[in-house]
C-alpha cells in the first residue's frame, strides 16, 4: 500500500483528522504567534534594560516620535486610500471599459516590486533627492512626512481597491437597481443601499492597508537615506532598523520598548477597528434628492471616474515605474555574482516559507471557513490576523530573541529568517484559500463522500481543483510580499543578505544607480516567475 | 439492498429540534417519500442516514447492522441533492466516472459501468459537457448517473426535483423511480410537494417536528389522515371544530359550535366529546339554492349540512376552487371540475354536503387546532 493510500484510509478516522487539525494549530500557535509576541515577556526579564530606557528622556522622545509618526502615516494612508479606492473598485467591478484588463494587472504591479525600489523610485520622481542620483525628477522639496505618505499609498492602495473590489462583487447590482426603481437617485442609491452592505470589505481593506503601512521598513529607510533624514525622522520600523546597527548594550532597550508599544497598539487596533467599523454610524438613513440626483448625472460622475483613474496613474503607478527611468542611462558594471547570490536567497526563503504556509495554513484555513460560527473558528480568525499587523520590523526582532538561544550564523540565520518570513506571509495565505473555500458549497465535498470517497479524497479530487486558483493567488501574493520584505530580514539578522537587504546596503554606500539596476532586474525576474506560475497554471486549467 | 431502520433520533441545533424521538423502518428496496413542511426535519434525517449529521442519541441500523461506527465513505448511502452539486471541473463523463476512479474498481469494467449509467439517463451525447453548459434536468440527470453508478445500495433524494421547470418535474418523477427501482435500490425521497410524494412513493411518512407523524400509502394517507395536520396538510381539508352528537350505521353526527350539524364516518369518540372534522375540499359538495319564482313556488331544497355564500371562484385549469362563507364555519372551499366554471358565480347561495365516509372525525389535538395546523 503506498503511503498517500495508507493517509486516505486513515483520514476516515475521526480522531486521526482532529489529531492533524491538531498539528498544524500547534505550529501556527508555536511557530508564528507566539515567537511574533514573545518580545513582550522581554518586559518582565529584561526588566533593567527596559526602565532605564524608560528613564532617558532623549530616547524616548525619539521612540515616541517614531511612534506616532508610523500611526499618523498609516492612517492618513489608510483614509485617503478608502476615499479613492471605493469610486476605483466601483470601476473595476461595475464597468466595462476598452483596456480595464491592463489596468487591472497594472494596479497589481506595484505589490510585486520590492519596496526598497518603491522607495528610490517615489522619492526621484517627487523630491530632490541627495547628491549622485542622476535622473531628473519632479523636484518638488516636499517634507520626509509627506514623501512617507505618497510612498504608502502606493503599496497600500491596491490592498484597499483589492478587498473593496471583492465584497462589491459578492453584491448584487440588484439592490441598486431595485433602489432606483423606487426613485432613488444613482448616488443616493449606492450611499444608502450599497455602501452600508460594505462594511466588512473596509475592515479587511482598512486592516490590511494599515498593517502594510505600519509594518513596512525597507521602502521607507531608503526613501529617508535618499532624502538624506534617516538619522532625523523615524518610523517605528526605521528606528529598529536603525538600532540595530549599533551596540547591542545600547540597542536592547529601546529595540524592546518601541517593539511592544507597536505590538500592543497594532493588536489593540485590530480590536477595535472591528467594533468600530460595524458600530459606526454612517449618515445613511437621510436623504437629499436633489444633489443627490445632481451628483448622479452630468459631469459628477465621469469627474469621479477621471480623478480616480488620474490618480491611479500619477499617485501610484507613475512614482513606482520611475525607476525604469534608470535604463536611460549608460550600464553599470553592476556586481552579478553578489545579486545573482542574494536572488537565489530570497528565493529560497520565499519559497520554503509559501509551502509551509500551504501545508499548515490549508488545514487552519478549512477550518475557519467551514466553523465560523463556532467560538474556535473566531478565534483563530482573529489569531490569524495578529502577524499581519504587528510590525514586520518588531515582529523579527521579536523572533530574533525568540530563536536566539539557537544561535546565529550560517544554515540557523537562514532557517530564522524563513521563519519570520513564514509569519507575515502566512495571514495572507489563509485569509485567501479561507475566502475560496466559503465560496465553495460544503454539499460538493458531502456528496463526494457519500459516492464512497474518504475525507481525504474529498479534499483531493474535489475541493482543491475548485479552489486551486484561489491557493495560487494566495501563494503568489506570499511569494511577492516576502521576495519584498526588508525591515523583518534584517531584524532577524545580519549575515542572511536578501535582495532588497542587498539593495538597502547599495543605497546606504551611495551606488544609486547600481541599486536601480538590480532592482529593475529584481522586478523583471519577479514578473516573469509570475506570468511563469499563471501560464503552468491555465494550461493546468485546460487539460482539466 | 438493505432494510433501513431508524430509532427515537433525536438532533437538536440549539434551541431547534431537528429530530424529536425519529422512528422510521424502510424495507429493501422501498421508495419511499418523507412529505413535511419546510423546517420539520427532512434534511436532518437523511443526512444523519448517510453520516453526514451524527443524531444526538438513537440509533440507525442497516440490515440490523449499527451504523454509527461505519463511516459515510462505507455506508454506501447516496444523496442525490436538489443542488445536484455536479463538481465543477469535470465533464459529465468524469463526474460519472467519480466512484469507480476513486475505489480503483477495474479499468474496463468501470467504463461500460459509466457507460452504461450515462446511455441509461439518456446522456450519452453530452458525455464531454461540463456542468455549467448543462440545463438543470440534464444536471440532475447526470448527478443521478453519478450516484447509480457508485455501487451504493441507498439512495437519498433531496427535494431532488425541486430546481426544475414544472413540465420537466413532471417527466422525471416517473423515470427516478423507475431507475431506482430498476436498480434494485432502497430510495428515501424527501419533498414539501404532496403530489410528488403522492405519485412516487410506495408509502409516504408524513414528518413534523422532527417526528414521524404517519406512514401509510399514498391512498391510506390522503383517505385515512391520522391527524388534523395531515389531513390539511395532504390535500387540503376544511376543517370544522364541534361536539360529538349520535352515532348510527351510517356515521356520527357533529354538532358545531352554532348549532348546525355535519356528518363524519363512524368513530370511536363518545357523544359529547369535543372534536375536529375534516373533509378533503375535493370531497366537498355543493348545489344551488333555487331562488323561489312564481311559476315554482316551493323548488325542491337540495339536501345538505349548510347554507354559504360564494365568495370567490378561482379558475386554475383542470379544475376550480370555489370559497364561500356561512354561518357555521367563516370560510368553506371547495375543489371542482373546470367544466362547473359556467354553473357558478360569486353571490350565489349553495347548499354544502359530502359523504359521511369522506369525512373523518378526530379528538382534538392537546396543542389546540391552530397550532395543530400550522405549517411549520
Amino acid at each position: 500500500m503506498s503511503l498517500f493510500k495508507k493517509i486516505n484510509a486513515i483520514s476516515d478516522n475521526d480522531k486521526v483528522r482532529k489529531a492533524w487539525f491538531g498539528l498544524a494549530v500547534a505550529v501556527f500557535v508555536c511557530l508564528i504567534i507566539v515567537p511574533s509576541i514573545f518580545v513582550v515577556t522581554k518586559l518582565l526579564t529584561e526588566w533593567g534594560v527596559v526602565s532605564d530606557t524608560l528613564g532617558n528622556s532623549e530616547i524616548m522622545s525619539l521612540i515616541y516620535g517614531a511612534v506616532g509618526n508610523s500611526f499618523s502615516i498609516a492612517f492618513i494612508v489608510t483614509i485617503i486610500d478608502i476615499i479613492v479606492g471605493i469610486p476605483m473598485a466601483w470601476i473595476f467591478v461595475r464597468k466595462n471599459f476598452k483596456g480595464k484588463k491592463y489596468l487591472d494587472t497594472l494596479m497589481d504591479m506595484p505589490l510585486a516590486f520590492p519596496t526598497a525600489v518603491l522607495g528610490i523610485s517615489v522619492v526621484i520622481f517627487w523630491g530632490v533627492p541627495a547628491d549622485g542620483v542622476t535622473i531628473p525628477g519632479l523636484g518638488l522639496v516636499v517634507s520626509p512626512y509627506m514623501m512617507m505618505i505618497m510612498l504608502h499609498i502606493i503599496f497600500t492602495y491596491p490592498y484597499m481597491v483589492r478587498s473593496l473590489s471583492a465584497i462589491l462583487e459578492q453584491i448584487e447590482p440588484n439592490y441598486e437597481t431595485a433602489a432606483m426603481t423606487l426613485g432613488a437617485s444613482r448616488f443616493t442609491a449606492v450611499r444608502t443601499i450599497t455602501l452600508p452592505l460594505f462594511r466588512a470589505g473596509l475592515v479587511t481593506g482598512f486592516i490590511l492597508c494599515f498593517a502594510r503601512s505600519l509594518s513596512e521598513t525597507g521602502g521607507t529607510y531608503i526613501a529617508l537615506t535618499l532624502m538624506g533624514d534617516e538619522t532625523t525622522f523615524f518610523t517605528g520600523p526605521t528606528f529598529i532598523a536603525f538600532m540595530k546597527e549599533m551596540d547591542p548594550s545600547v540597542a536592547l532597550g529601546p529595540m524592546i520598548v518601541i517593539s511592544v508599544i507597536m505590538i500592543v497598539l497594532a493588536l489593540i487596533l485590530l480590536l477595535l477597528v472591528k467594533r468600530i467599523m460595524i458600530r459606526i454610524k454612517l449618515p445613511v438613513t437621510k436623504v437629499w434628492p436633489s444633489i443627490g440626483r445632481k451628483l448622479s448625472n452630468g459631469i459628477a460622475p465621469k469627474l469621479k471616474d477621471i480623478v480616480s483613474i488620474g490618480f491611479l496613474m500619477l499617485v501610484v503607478l507613475l512614482p513606482a515605474f520611475y525607476i525604469f527611468a534608470y535604463l536611460t542611462q549608460p550600464i553599470l558594471n553592476v556586481d552579478y555574482g553578489q545579486l545573482l547570490s542574494s536572488t537565489g536567497m530570497s528565493f529560497l526563503v520565499a519559497g520554503v516559507a509559501v509551502v509551509f504556509d500551504i501545508i499548515f495554513g490549508i488545514p487552519v484555513a478549512l477550518y475557519i471557513a467551514r466553523h465560523r460560527h463556532t467560538k474556535m473558528g473566531q478565534l483563530l480568525d482573529n489569531l490569524v490576523n495578529i502577524p499581519l499587523i504587528i510590525p514586520t520590523t518588531a515582529l523579527g526582532f521579536s523572533l530574533a530573541l525568540f530563536w536566539g538561544s539557537l544561535g546565529t550564523g550560517g544554515i540557523i540565520s537562514v532557517i530564522l529568517v524563513i521563519l519570520g518570513h513564514t509569519s507575515f506571509t502566512y495571514p495572507l495565505v489563509v485569509r485567501n484559500i479561507t475566502g475560496a473555500v466559503e465560496e465553495v458549497d460544503p454539499s460538493y465535498e458531502e456528496v463526494a463522500m457519500t459516492l464512497g470517497a474518504k475525507p481525504l479524497q474529498a479534499f483531493s479530487k474535489v475541493l482543491m481543483p475548485i479552489i486551486k486558483s484561489s491557493i495560487i493567488a494566495g501563494a503568489i501574493l506570499a511569494f511577492t510580499r516576502s521576495l519584498g520584505e526588508t525591515g523583518a530580514t534584517i531584524a532577524i539578522t545580519s549575515d542572511v543578505n536578501t535582495v532588497p537587504v542587498y539593495i538597502t546596503e547599495l543605497i546606504s554606500s551611495g551606488s544609486y544607480s547600481e541599486a536601480a539596476i538590480c532592482s529593475i532586474i529584481l522586478i523583471l525576474i519577479c514578473f516573469v516567475f509570475m506570468f511563469a506560475v499563471r501560464a503552468v497554471t491555465h494550461r493546468g486549467d485546460k487539460s482539466a | 439492498m438493505p432494510e433501513i431502520v431508524l430509532k427515537d433520533l433525536t438532533k437538536s441545533y440549539g434551541d431547534t429540534k431537528a429530530a424529536d424521538g425519529l422512528s422510521l423502518t424502510v424495507k429493501d428496496g422501498e421508495y419511499i417519500c418523507i412529505l413535511g413542511p419546510t423546517g420539520a426535519g427532512k434534511t436532518t434525517c437523511l443526512r444523519m442516514i448517510c453520516g453526514l449529521t451524527k443524531q444526538d442519541s438513537g440509533e440507525i441500523t442497516f440490515d440490523g447492522k449499527p451504523m454509527d461506527k461505519v463511516p459515510i465513505s462505507e455506508r454506501r448511502t447516496t444523496m442525490l441533492s436538489q443542488v445536484y452539486s455536479l463538481f465543477p471541473p469535470m465533464t459529465v463523463y468524469e463526474n460519472v466516472m467519480f466512484s469507480p476512479s476513486i475505489k480503483e474498481w477495474p479499468e474496463e469494467e468501470s467504463k461500460q459501468l459509466v457507460k452504461s449509467m450515462i446511455k441509461m439517463v439518456h446522456m450519452d451525447q453530452k458525455v464531454q459537457q461540463y456542468p455549467h453548459e448543462l440545463s438543470g434536468g440534464q444536471q440532475q440527470r447526470t448527478a443521478l448517473a453519478r450516484a447509480l453508478a457508485s455501487d451504493s445500495k441507498v439512495l437519498l433524494l433531496d427535494e431532488p426535483l425541486r430546481a426544475l421547470d414544472a413540465r420537466l418535474r413532471l417527466e422525471l418523477r416517473k423515470e427516478l423511480k423507475s431507475m431506482a427501482k430498476e436498480m434494485g435500490l432502497t430510495s428515501i425521497h424527501v419533498t414539501h410537494d404532496q403530489d410528488e410524494a403522492l405519485e412516487m412513493a410506495d408509502r409516504i411518512a408524513i414528518i413534523r417536528q422532527g417526528r414521524i407523524v404517519q406512514i401509510g400509502t399514498p391512498m391510506e394517507v390522503f383517505q385515512n389522515p391520522a391527524t388534523p395536520f395531515v389531513a390539511n396538510f395532504v390535500g387540503r381539508s376544511n376543517i370544522f371544530v364541534g361536539k360529538v352528537g349520535t352515532s348510527d350505521e351510517t356515521g356520527t353526527e357533529v354538532i358545531l359550535p352554532d348549532g348546525t350539524k355535519v356528518r363524519s364516518r363512524h368513530t370511536d369518540l363518545s357523544e359529547g366529546e369535543d372534536a375536529v372534522v375534516a373533509v378533503k375540499i375535493g370531497s366537498t359538495r355543493i348545489e344551488h339554492i333555487p331562488v323561489p319564482t312564481e311559476e315554482v313556488p316551493n323548488p325542491l331544497m337540495p339536501e345538505g349540512y349548510f347554507e354559504a355564500v360564494i365568495e370567490r371562484i378561482l379558475y386554475e385549469g383542470a379544475t376550480i376552487t370555489v370559497e364561500m362563507s356561512s354561518s357555521a364555519i367563516e370560510l368553506v372551499t371547495c375543489k371542482l371540475p373546470n367544466r362547473k366554471f359556467d354553473d357558478f358565480s360569486v353571490g350565489d347561495r349553495v347548499m354544502v354536503s359530502w359523504a359521511p365516509d369522506k369525512a373523518t372525525l378526530f379528538r382534538i389535538p392537546e396543542c389546540g387546532i391552530v397550532e395543530e395546523l400550522r405549517l411549520d
